[in-house]
């Protein structure tokens, strides 16, 4: 369901991403793991068009788009096939968490306004916000506000949810609460892309595990192959590390 | 001078001088609600960075604020009309195009900067879901943009009502051409500039009332 | 079938504006003014008046013409007499040989002399030849500026434009003198209320008049403005206006 292919990435004549080539089935849970700065950020937002890509094809669903001859038809095509759920949660600020989650049905999809609303209250007591339906973002703590972020996501009906180191910027006490509802949405075999470094979540949840470092994916496997068989080095000693901390 | 400071002078001159506050309101309003048009589409083009229109927006703010209003009326109400008929305008119009004009320029350079003001990531955070830029613009970005422009687009208003005051040089009946014409008669100009200022005075004070309520509650949205 | 018809509506428009427009239409004449210049035009409580005012709608009453008073600062009024927004001038303009190269002017309607005027109680100005090194205050964009460079060949006399208020500033001494025509500087003396007097005896004899553009249309107005004048001056007319505002005949 999703195919990239040969994608790469530069920003002017740093290379961040180096020929990236994986696919993604349907209801498939991958995560993304490898240490900072080695392009798995920068990979997701290519998916996302948030950066455009240097070259190579992304195919989500049924668009297709090459980063050499792309047209903006195309971009605003693949977007509404995947949302993104940020590291900093970026909700809009002058809208409450129920308008926040009912905006992409509202704006990109053009169902009326009541069912909207409707959808994104259901979505909002799914994720344990139904108290909280009404408050603007800054009323509201990290958890739940990027519980609203996951909300958001799933309401915009792509057929991926990319997740962007949603727990790094939580203060401890929250992180439980999010990845709670993350684990929910694997349960219910939500196809997602999850950038973290969660290690047990990564464990418990992934279908496969992509370790990436320098810009290039080093290694994938299952959870077990790669937390306790890697068979390249770097993977295995950035997994020992890695699982040392947690 | 033996002249003593007429004080009765002042009071009686009020009420004439209020009948003309109907002009001068005029002005600024209309001159406000197309400048913020105006202002608002310069913003855009500029923030889009539409290919050929940026730079002339560039170039229509950058003379605007570059020259005096004053220059800028002349140049509409005595200027423009020798080159063609066609740009024969009424004082009032001509007024108001210039004052259109000129804050238009101040207001979409201050709209602009609100624009470039909100953070990044709430452009992102729109189209990761789906939305195309204009929307986002429209629905996320100026409304929280509107917010943070506010007061300075409000002290804009108010300079404009100040600025009403140089339409007297076009022949246009506002206040103060007014203060102007009976000061030539009476000789009381202290009084009469007085009287005029102490117009502004409260007409400033009450549109800055405004503005904090204004701004007050803007806070407390969210 | 579509210009034929097009062609027709236009011709009957035209016809049935050329038949009547001169039937219930009048003509409207701009006249600017300053409305700042007591007693030729100004307001008071709100009323524009004055000589020039009276002397239009005189003209107006005579010509069949309606006559629109706009009122703007004297230094604006040339320009919108070049720009079309005015059709004549009425605000004691001089008739000048620049002028005179410029406009139409009609026959004087005002005959004048330059005067010097000061604060009251100095007498170390009594003529023109007094001025050099004096600062001296005329109306920005009045003819005034121009009589002055023509005698201070030199340079020799600090000439300040004021747009107003000239007369205030003499008063308080911040200008030495003020150069204006006799007439409105009597005037001025007498109703400002302002230490002022007249220094010496008027020179060089000036006349004024209305400015229109060189156009065939508004050489047309002059014209009939002129008669107007003239059958004005011939019953006695605009003697009798001169003294109703100056208790005295300026117009010869």
């Amino acid at each position: 369901m999703i195919k990239i292919s040969n994608l790469s990435k530069e920003f002017g004549k740093l290379a961040v991403l180096k020929d990236i080539n994986f696919t993604v089935e349907k209801g498939e849970i991958i995560v993304i793991i490898g240490p900072s700065g080695t392009g798995k950020s920068t990979l997701l937002r290519c998916l996302n068009y948030l950066e455009t890509p240097t070259t190579g094809k992304i195919q989500i669903g049924n668009v297709d788009i090459d980063a050499v001859n792309h047209k903006q038809k195309e971009v605003t095509a693949l977007r509404q096939q995947s949302s993104f759920v940020f590291q900093n949660y970026s909700l809009f600020a002058n809208k409450t968490a129920i308008q926040n989650v009912a905006e992409s049905l509202i704006t990109v999809w053009k169902t009326p306004t009541s069912e909207a609303l409707k959808i994104a209250k259901e979505i909002l007591v799914k994720v344990g916000l139904a108290d909280k339906l009404d408050a603007y973002p800054s009323r509201l703590s990290g958890g739940q506000q990027q519980r609203v972020g996951i909300a958001r996501a799933m309401a915009a009906k792509g057929e991926v949810i990319l997740f962007d180191e949603p727990t790094s910027a939580l203060d401890p006490e929250w992180v439980d609460e999010v990845l709670a509802v993350m684990k929910q949405l694997a349960v219910e075999r939500q196809t997602m892309i999850v950038v973290t470094h969660e290690m047990q979540f990564a464990k418990e949840v992934a279908d496969r595990v992509i370790f990436m470092e320098d810009g290039y994916i080093v290694e994938q496997g299952t959870p077990q192959q790669i937390f306790e068989q890697p068979q390249n080095e770097r993977t295995k000693s950035f997994v020992k590390r890695a699982l040392k901390q947690h | 001078m033996q002249n003593s400071f007429d004080f009765q002078y002042v009071f009686e001159l009020l009420p004439t001088l209020f009948r003309y506050l109907g002009v001068t309101m005029e002005m600024a309003l209309w001159g406000f609600v197309f400048a913020l048009i105006l202002a608002l589409g310069l913003a855009l083009v500029r923030v889009f960075k539409i290919p050929v229109i940026q730079h002339l927006a560039a170039l229509f703010i950058s003379f605007f604020r570059g020259t005096p209003l004053l220059v800028q009326l002349f140049l509409l109400y005595y200027g423009l009309p020798q080159i063609s008929p066609l740009f024969l305008m009424d004082a009032f119009t001509a007024a108001v195009l210039g004052l259109t004009l000129h804050f238009a320029a101040y207001m979409a350079e201050s709209i602009r900067a609100a624009i470039l003001g909100i953070d990044k990531s709430q452009m992102e955070a729109c189209l990761s879901i789906g939305m195309t830029r204009l929307q986002a613009m429209k629905r996320v970005i100026l409304p929280q943009a509107s917010r943070v422009a506010t007061p300075s687009l409000m002290n804009y208003f108010i300079d404009m009502i100040k600025s009403t005051s140089l339409a007297f040089t076009l022949g246009v009946a506002e206040i103060m051409a007014k203060a102007q014409m009976e000061a030539s008669s009476s000789f009381k100009f202290f009084e009469s500039f007085l009287a005029v200022a102490v117009i502004y005075w409260i007409i400033v004070l009450f549109f800055t009332r405004i503005q904090h309520l204004l701004e007050y509650k803007l806070n407390e949205a969210y | 079938m579509n210009k034929f018809l097009k062609k027709t509506l236009i011709a009957i428009t035209a016809i049935s504006s050329l038949l009547t427009v001169p039937a219930f239409a009048q003509e409207t004449v701009k006249v600017g003014m300053s409305g700042r210049y007591f007693p030729f035009t100004f307001q008071k409580n709100d009323v524009l008046q004055g000589f020039e005012v009276d002397v239009w709608n005189e003209i107006a009453k005579r010509s069949d013409y309606k006559v629109e008073f706009v009122t703007a600062t004297f230094s604006g009024l040339f320009g919108m007499l070049e720009a079309g927004h005015i059709d004549t001038i009425s605000n004691q303009i001089t008739i000048t040989e620049a002028r005179t190269a410029k406009y139409a002017f009609s026959t004087p309607y005002v005959i004048d002399g330059v005067q010097i005027t000061v604060r009251r109680g100095r007498d170390d100005i009594q003529s023109f030849e007094d001025l050099k090194g004096k600062k001296v205050a005329v109306n920005l964009g009045s003819n005034f500026e121009e009589t002055l460079r023509k005698y201070d060949t030199k340079n020799e006399i600090n000439i300040v434009t004021y747009d107003s208020g000239l007369e205030q500033d003499v008063a308080l001494g911040r200008a030495d003198a003020f150069i204006m025509d006799r007439v409105s500087s009597v005037q001025l003396i007498k109703k400002a209320g302002l230490p002022l007097q007249l220094a010496g005896k008027p020179f060089e004899k000036i006349e004024n008049a209305m400015p229109f553009l060189n156009s065939a249309k508004q050489l047309k107005l002059r014209d009939q403005v002129d008669k107007a004048l003239a059958s004005m001056r011939a019953d006695g007319k605009l003697t009798e206006i001169s003294n109703k505002w100056f208790d005295t005949d300026i117009t010869q």
